[in-house]
């Protein structure tokens, strides 16, 4: 609420305001305030630290790991005495051993990581630029604009989700874009409910009215007064949704509906599943599933921290 | 209350029936024409025709969408392409022993849970309570397919004291019903899929007790008990009792996470279930199946939002009023 309660008062008229009577200076840096204080929340939280730093780590990999050396995460490598190199433990030559099929489980888990991210980001981007809007409109609207979109939210609650895009995804074929479109198609929901429910309480604060009252249209009230006091929110569902995303995408993968053309962790627990190495092979079992769980964790740790600050029942109780 | 019972009552059915249209629309998607969706190319000649007649697919798509909704809603998905039965025929079992697994895994789950969170809630500060706060997020982190291979790993291969998967040994025939679910051979398949299970469910009513007792505890009358030099574990359990209601709130939800995400688990463990027929469904193209198999799991899922409503509504009489 100390968050609310400084935006509020931001908006009270400034000698800034006055001189830029269009409000876009004041405005445009009111948002980029507002992410800046993201930034400072979750840095100032052990855990949120925690989660960044994990994070980035990932993504350096990420970024970085196509550039050191050709890919052969799909290779098939063979022993010196010319043998499929089958289920090898780890050893100087291949770090985490290798798959029943050969190939190098270390090269496939730093491949796993880019889909992680690819799936994760724009998954969440969409679900937040979706979520948010809806939130927005039905709140700031009401009325029967609010009921049509609350109506919409309520089906797509009411659809189970996994099962959802496992039918999705064996009518329309396992492609990466098809998986990303159709997770960002319900996982909007539960954000959009949180926005209506914040821009209700919102649209009734003076500032609103005063905006209101002095001229601003619908796009602006919405987008440039309502939307910065909107942003925690948005944030805590874009890490929540990285993490929803990329453990949607493993399961999908695990059940063997994953992109097969795609390295991803969860492609590799479905191999190790389904060729019965997991019998023996824990090497090939244990980095997927670790690098999964490592992952979801560092966004669950930034979205704790971040909710500790959003919700001060949170901040009070724990 | 009469209001709220019915405003609830159409919302359901609003719900349903946008439900059975997605999924009119989206079955149509399959490449290829519908006919060849819902009629498999096996079937004789009499055959498809009776069900050509029975689906109304020699119709124009209004009266085909009426005959769908119309056939979902008495039951009647078809014929399995793959199986060549009617699909209660294959999935009614599926059912069963979904629920099997599912009800006494979140039940266990959920009482595993909320004595944790009152455990957290109440010795807050203690050593235990710094390491029990990490539990939560450590497996919800956890992919439950993947806990379900790890335990399968150790508890099934290692050690060999479990079974692998399924859901009775092979070449056990058992009699009737009392005889299938009460089985020492049916406990001890149950075993690692249902651990795999509480695991899973038992963060959401951690924290949900965790922090609705940490409110109650700053409450008077639990101050005025604890004054009155009243024994503490008596104190706990007035606390306890009076923190319940945003637990038992949840409590349909949980069991609808559980049946949502049943799939990874029957799975993994080879589970005879609902979840994994679906996948099977999917694997063998066989769209009656897949199709009655979605939305089984959807109704069973917004029936017990429904009951959820309903109960909530009968304990937090705020509720009702705010309508």
């Amino acid at each position: 609420m100390k968050y609310l309660s400084v935006e509020y008062k931001q908006s009270e008229p400034s000698p800034e305001r006055a001189l830029d009577p269009a409000g876009i200076h004041a405005e445009k840096s009111r948002l980029f305030r507002g992410i800046r204080e993201i930034a400072q929340t979750l840095w100032g939280d052990a855990f949120g630290r925690a989660g960044i730093c994990i994070l980035l780590l990932f993504l350096i990999v990420a970024i970085v790991s196509p550039h050191i050396g050709p890919d052969d995460s799909w290779q098939h490598h063979y022993t010196p005495e010319n043998q499929l190199a089958r289920l090898e433990p780890a050893s100087g030559r291949h770090w985490f051993g290798t798959t029943y099929y050969g190939q190098d489980v270390f090269t496939q888990t730093v491949r796993g990581t880019r889909v992680a991210f690819a799936v994760g980001v724009i998954t969440a981007v969409l679900i937040v630029i979706i979520g948010t809007n809806i939130g927005l409109i039905a709140g700031y609207f009401g009325g029967r604009v609010d009921d049509f979109l609350m109506r919409i939210t309520d089906i797509a609650y009411a659809i189970p989700f996994l099962p959802f895009m496992i039918v999705v995804v064996s009518l329309v074929g396992p492609r990466l874009e098809t998986i990303i479109l159709s997770m960002s198609l319900l996982f909007w929901r539960t954000e959009a409910r949180v926005v209506r429910s914040q821009v209700l309480s919102l649209r009734e604060r003076p500032y609103i009215l005063a905006a209101r009252a002095s001229g601003a249209g619908h796009l602006r009230l919405l987008y440039i007064h309502l939307l910065p006091n909107v942003l925690p929110i948005a944030f805590l569902y874009l890490v929540f949704g990285v993490a929803w995303a990329v453990l949607t995408e493993a399961s999908l993968s695990f059940i063997g509906l994953g992109d097969p053309n795609q390295v991803s962790w969860g492609l590799m627990l479905f191999h190790a599943f389904n060729s019965g190495s997991m019998r023996d092979a824990w090497w090939w079992v244990a980095p997927p599933g670790l690098a999964l769980m490592i992952f979801l964790l560092a966004c669950y740790f930034m979205g704790r921290a971040y909710e500790e600050r959003i919700n001060p029942r949170l901040q009070q109780s724990s | 209350m009469r209001r709220y019972v019915l405003r609830r009552t159409v919302q359901i059915i609003f719900v349903l029936w946008a439900l059975i249209t997605i999924m009119f629309f989206l079955f149509r998607l399959v490449p290829g024409d519908p006919v060849a969706m819902i009629i498999s190319a096996e079937l004789t000649e009499s055959a498809r025709e009776a069900l050509r007649e029975d689906w109304g697919l020699n119709r124009p798509l209004g009266q085909q969408y009426f005959l769908y909704v119309k056939n979902l809603l008495i039951g009647d998905f078809g014929l399995s392409f793959y199986h060549q039965e009617p699909v209660w025929e294959v999935l009614g079992e599926k059912v069963v022993n979904t629920l099997a697994l599912m009800i006494p895994a979140t039940v266990i789950g959920i009482v595993l849970g909320v004595l944790g969170g009152m455990y957290l809630g109440w010795w807050r500060g203690s050593r235990l309570e710094r390491i029990g706060v990490m539990l939560p997020p450590l497996i919800r982190a956890m992919p439950v397919f993947w806990l379900g291979v790890l335990l399968l790993m150790v508890f099934s291969y290692k050690f060999g004291l479990f079974p692998n998967g399924g859901m009775r040994s092979i070449g056990t025939f058992p009699k009737g019903w009392a005889d299938t679910f009460f089985s020492t051979d049916f406990l001890w398949h149950l075993t690692l899929p249902l651990v795999c299970t509480v695991i899973t469910s038992v963060p959401e009513p951690m924290l949900i007790m965790r922090s609705s007792i940490l409110e109650t505890r700053g409450e008077e009358y639990i101050e005025l008990l604890q004054a009155k030099g009243v024994r503490e574990h008596v104190v706990l359990k007035h606390a306890a009792r009076n923190s319940m209601l945003p637990v038992v709130t949840w409590v349909f939800h949980m069991f609808g996470y559980a049946i949502a995400g049943t799939v990874l688990v029957e799975v993994v463990f080879a589970w005879p279930g609902l979840g994994r027929e679906l996948i099977t469904a999917v694997n063998n193209h066989d769209y009656p199946v897949s199709q009655a198999a979605f939305f089984l799991i959807s109704v069973i899922i917004l029936g017990l939002n429904f009951m959820n409503d309903m109960v909530y509504g009968l304990l937090d009489p705020r509720v009702v009023l705010n309508e």
